[in-house]
């Protein structure tokens, strides 16, 4: 066998075992985790609803709205309700770990400060949107401020509702409904009450909804 | 030295598993933390890729190339060692300490949030660092 060979062949046997290898743990890591979280949970009141009252599947995201990963997936989820308009709902309730996303729990505030004036899910959309302006940011408020008044929000009554306690007790309900089904990552989605586990495509969503629409 | 030649591919191996398996899994759903927390945050935060490009795709070609240089010094007749050989590995690892101590500290201070695969590459890397046989090292022919 000529010299040069050798490395040759090591080096292609070693990159074809390797590949090999991360497909297969990333396939281990695809399967269920033999978790201690229920698969399922009552989750009762509380949270936003977007889609029509009578769908038969009700979508509950718990997500974070610093948390990258939900931003990630919210125009998959945005997406998954125009392509089932009749057939599904969204039931967002707020999770922010204020631990690692310091800007996390203002931003709840934000979103529920403006749906007290009726724009709930136009803040919803925006922050998750506008996510990389606000998140590293060490006084993210104004930045709320902004969108709030971008939307034509009364600035005043928008700044009462970041400073309510009453808006932070609906969000640590939610967060306590969360703790209640041991939701322990975010975004954690469960549908018509079953824990489900989406990846970040809109083919394994579309799957994962067409699965478990009624016969 | 071809001990530690040895030693360096199998970290290389070890760095081009894991780069692969954060590549495969990136877009595949939030990405589990067994030991740190915020794996998730770290992988999909806009200092997780260049250009569009994944950063976990340029540890692959790292981990290849280093790899392969490597490979290449293992088999290299021991009579005629390459120079260019060395100098390659040694200055190859100590780019990527680099690049791995900046993602670190993006991590530890911007993101405040910890990947387990990346913190394992950056081991792997420093380790590489520390085994490379560093081209000024040689003897001088009497």
């Amino acid at each position: 066998m000529p010299k040069i060979l050798k490395p040759l062949v090591v080096i292609v046997l070693a990159v074809a075992v390797a590949a090999g290898a991360a497909v297969y743990l990333s396939r281990q890591a695809d399967q269920p985790e033999e978790s201690t979280a229920p698969t399922h949970a009552d989750i009762k009141g509380g949270g936003h609803i977007r889609g029509p009252e009578k769908a038969s599947l009700t979508l509950v995201e718990f997500g974070d709205y610093q948390c990258p990963s939900c931003g990630a997936y919210h125009p998959l989820v945005k997406e998954i309700q125009n392509r089932y308009p009749q057939q599904l709902r969204l039931e967002f309730h707020h999770f922010p770990l204020v631990s690692i996303h310091p800007n996390s729990m203002l931003a709840s505030k934000a979103a529920e400060a403006a749906g007290e004036q009726g724009r709930y899910w136009e803040m919803h959309d925006a922050l998750f949107e506008h996510q990389r302006e606000w998140s590293d940011s060490p006084n993210a408020e104004p930045i709320f401020v902004a969108l709030a008044s971008q939307m034509g929000l009364d600035s005043n009554k928008f700044m009462q509702g970041l400073r309510s306690p009453q808006l932070q007790d609906r969000i640590l309900r939610d967060v306590e409904q969360g703790q209640n089904a041991k939701v322990d990552a975010v975004p954690t989605f469960f549908i018509n009450g079953e824990r489900v586990h989406i990846k970040l495509s809109m083919e394994d969503f579309v799957q994962v909804i067409q699965a478990r629409l009624p016969k | 030295m071809k001990t530690r030649s040895a030693v360096v591919a199998i970290l290389a191996f070890i760095g081009m598993v894991d780069a692969l398996y954060l590549s495969i899994k990136r877009n595949a759903g939030p990405i589990p933390c067994h030991v740190t927390r915020g794996c998730t945050d770290v992988l999909t935060s806009k200092y997780s890729e260049i250009a569009g490009i994944p950063i976990s795709w340029f540890g692959v070609g790292f981990y290849i190339v280093m790899f392969s240089l490597v490979a290449f010094k293992i088999f290299e007749d021991p009579k005629h060692p390459s120079d260019w050989l060395t100098a390659s590995i040694f200055y190859l690892a100590g780019a990527a300490l680099v690049v791995s101590a900046l993602l670190v500290g993006i991590q530890a201070f911007i993101l405040k949030a910890f990947c387990e695969y990346c913190l394992l590459s950056a081991v792997l890397v420093l380790t590489m660092f520390l085994l490379a046989p560093s081209p000024g090292r040689r003897k001088l022919p009497a």
